[in-house]
């Protein structure tokens, strides 16, 4: 069965490369714009992984972590949170969050898939 | 001290100019030693008096003697001539009873105070010089026998008188003497001491004086002093508080204004470094996330997601790739170097191993110490202790060291170097390149400092690499320096105080 994944970005180029990397390797993908898309998505598509881009307006990426970690159905799927140029303190901060694991930008498309397929071989 | 600041205070106030004030001091002194000369002039012409005195005592006193040596040779004579009843002999007499006269007359003269002694001698001269004349008549006409007889029961007894009266004056005169002695030596001692205590309330005085006045000047020059050392170091919050109403009062007011003034410039200044820096961090956020696009993009064509490439063009967009890479490299080094200098590059302190570091560090730099063949050497003392810090920060600014080592080193080695003394980890790197000369060794430490600018683009660098690696040093609480030769190579050092307990970031 195809593994599916959802990726909050609120970055049209960003989900673009995402999703031609992803779906070129094939598994099945959702794209979110805002934080509360994705965590609506989260609850009705229930992914095999989320990739969650940090900053977003409005619901920003640690606080849709954060609700996604809470709703106990959810808590079993994975998170790679993505952020911005590695600012001190995200890492701790994404963890506190309850993300999984951590690429800091500029990522290269096929680091990320490295650490995808740590989650989802 | 209450007494030194109270005057010292009160001679601030003085509404008048440092000169007037000088000048008052200096002419207050001059004043003084005046009146100390006038006080030894007056002192002077006592003595003087004094001395006058008693050279007149001595001549009266003289005179005295005369009068009573002259009245006792006269009665020898008489007698004797009355002896021997010789004539020539009672001339001689009678001329010396004469001068006996001119020594009564000088005698007059001489003592003004016992003027009615005198006038008794004169009395009883006088009628001494009667019964005398009587005796001599008595004897030049033959009656020596009543002439001896007036003489026995007149002249002698006045003789007798006149003999105890000269005694007396010379006695009274020789009184007078002792007691002017006597005065003199008092007036000298009690002059002695006015002197004294003169000369000595005119130095205390003056002295008083002097530290007076200095000290209302120096203290406000060291108020200023200090005023303006806490300027230097960029305090504009404080002001110089100064009593004097003078030319240092007015220097303290505008120590102060310009220290407002300053403190506005500075200000001023800090919001805009502040702007730019925040102008800095913002652009280069912008410009990294299309940057980030392209390398994606790149990337992605290069693995053939959208299709088979040519060879031609997968050779150019390696070449995109580099550049690209290249760029986001200055624009995070800009980034980091925008943070520390807005003061907002926090360090994420946790507990870290030195060896951690310098091990990632090394597995990071193999591959390039590889391409050009160049020797990667560690060397980490046993026993490291765990320190506080941000691990991150630390390995970012080792393999910035790193790099430029293998960057500017063509053969040869890189060796690092890592032990503790003093309770500070101290890390060298050392390489056998071509060696930075003394002049450059402080400026490449600054912001797109190489030693040839021209390197930059050669060596691929950002120039930036060194300064953000000293930054992230010193917020550590540590310190960079570089010992290098031209022709020798080069070996950075820097030491980082071991913190073995949780510490809130640099103080």
């Amino acid at each position: 069965m195809t593994k599916r994944i959802l990726v909050v970005e609120d970055q049209e180029d960003n989900r673009r490369i995402v999703r031609d990397l992803l779906e070129s390797v094939g598994f099945e993908l959702k794209e979110a714009a805002t934080g509360d898309a994705g965590v609506r998505l989260a609850e009705t598509w229930r992914p095999d992984l989320i990739l969650m881009d940090i900053q977003m307006p409005v619901l920003d990426g640690y606080a849709a972590t954060k609700l996604i970690k809470s709703n106990a159905e959810l808590r079993h799927i994975p998170i790679i949170v993505i952020t911005s140029y590695a600012l001190s303190g995200d890492e701790a901060k994404a963890r506190e969050a309850g993300a999984d694991a951590y690429v800091a930008k500029p990522f290269s498309p096929r680091q990320l898939l490295a650490m995808i397929r740590q989650f989802l071989p | 001290m209450r007494l030194r600041s109270l005057l010292v205070g009160l001679v601030s106030r003085v509404p008048a100019r440092v000169r007037t004030k000088l000048l008052a001091a200096f002419l207050t002194m001059v004043v003084l030693l005046i009146v100390l000369g006038a006080v030894g002039l007056r002192v002077l012409s006592g003595v003087n008096q004094q001395t006058e005195e008693l050279i007149k005592l001595q001549r009266k006193i003289a005179a005295y003697r005369q009068v009573q040596h002259d009245t006792t040779t006269q009665l020898y004579g008489v007698t004797s001539a009355l002896l021997f009843s010789d004539t020539r002999k009672l001339d001689d007499a009678l001329r010396q009873l004469n001068q006996f006269g001119y020594d009564l007359d000088r005698l007059e003269f001489v003592a003004k105070d016992e003027v009615d002694l005198i006038a008794q001698v004169r009395d009883d001269y006088n009628q001494f010089i009667n019964v005398m004349t009587r005796v001599v008549d008595m004897i030049r006409s033959g009656q020596v026998a009543a002439a001896r007889e007036v003489q026995l029961k007149q002249a002698e007894p006045l003789a007798d008188r006149l003999e105890r009266l000269t005694n007396q004056l010379v006695n009274i005169a020789e009184a007078d003497m002792v007691a002017g002695i006597d005065a003199s030596e008092q007036a000298y001692a009690t002059s002695q001491w006015v002197v004294i205590a003169f000369a000595l309330a005119s130095v205390v005085l003056a002295l008083g004086l002097g530290y007076v006045i200095s000290w209302s000047l120096i203290e406000p020059v060291t108020e200023i002093d200090a005023r303006l050392r806490q300027i230097a170091a960029g305090d504009f919050t404080q002001r110089v508080r100064v009593a004097n109403r003078d030319e240092l009062g007015a220097l303290a007011d505008n120590v102060n204004h310009t220290s407002e003034q300053l403190g506005r410039l500075y200000q001023q200044l800090e919001t805009a470094s502040r702007h730019k820096s925040e102008f800095l961090a913002n652009t280069s956020h912008e410009l990294r996330t299309p940057l980030n696009a392209i390398l994606g993009y790149t990337e992605l064509i290069q693995d053939g997601i959208y299709g088979d490439v040519p060879e031609k063009i997968r050779e150019i967009l390696a070449r995109v790739q580099s550049n690209g890479r290249h760029l986001l490299g200055l624009i995070n080094d800009v980034l980091d170097l925008s943070k520390i200098e807005a003061g907002q590059m926090t360090l994420s302190i946790a507990a870290y191993s030195i060896k951690e570091v310098v091990h990632t560090v090394l597995t990071a730099a193999e591959s390039l110490a590889a391409e050009k063949k160049l020797t990667l050497k560690i060397t980490i003392a046993d026993d490291l202790p765990l320190s506080q810090g941000d691990e991150r920060r630390l390995t970012q600014a080792l393999l910035n060291l790193v790099g430029n080592a293998i960057k500017f080193t063509e053969a040869g080695e890189v060796a690092v170097h890592a032990d503790a003394a003093d309770g500070a980890f101290r890390i060298a790197v050392a390489d056998t390149g071509p060696g930075i000369a003394a002049d450059d060794q402080q400026r490449i430490f600054e912001e797109f400092q190489q030693v040839d600018s021209s390197s930059t683009r050669k060596k691929g660098g950002t120039g930036l690499g060194l300064s953000i690696a000293k930054k992230i040093i010193e917020l550590h609480g540590g310190r960079i320096w570089v010992e290098s030769e031209l022709g020798r190579g080069s070996t950075f050092r820097f030491t980082l105080p071991v913190r073995p307990d949780l510490w809130s970031g640099p103080a």
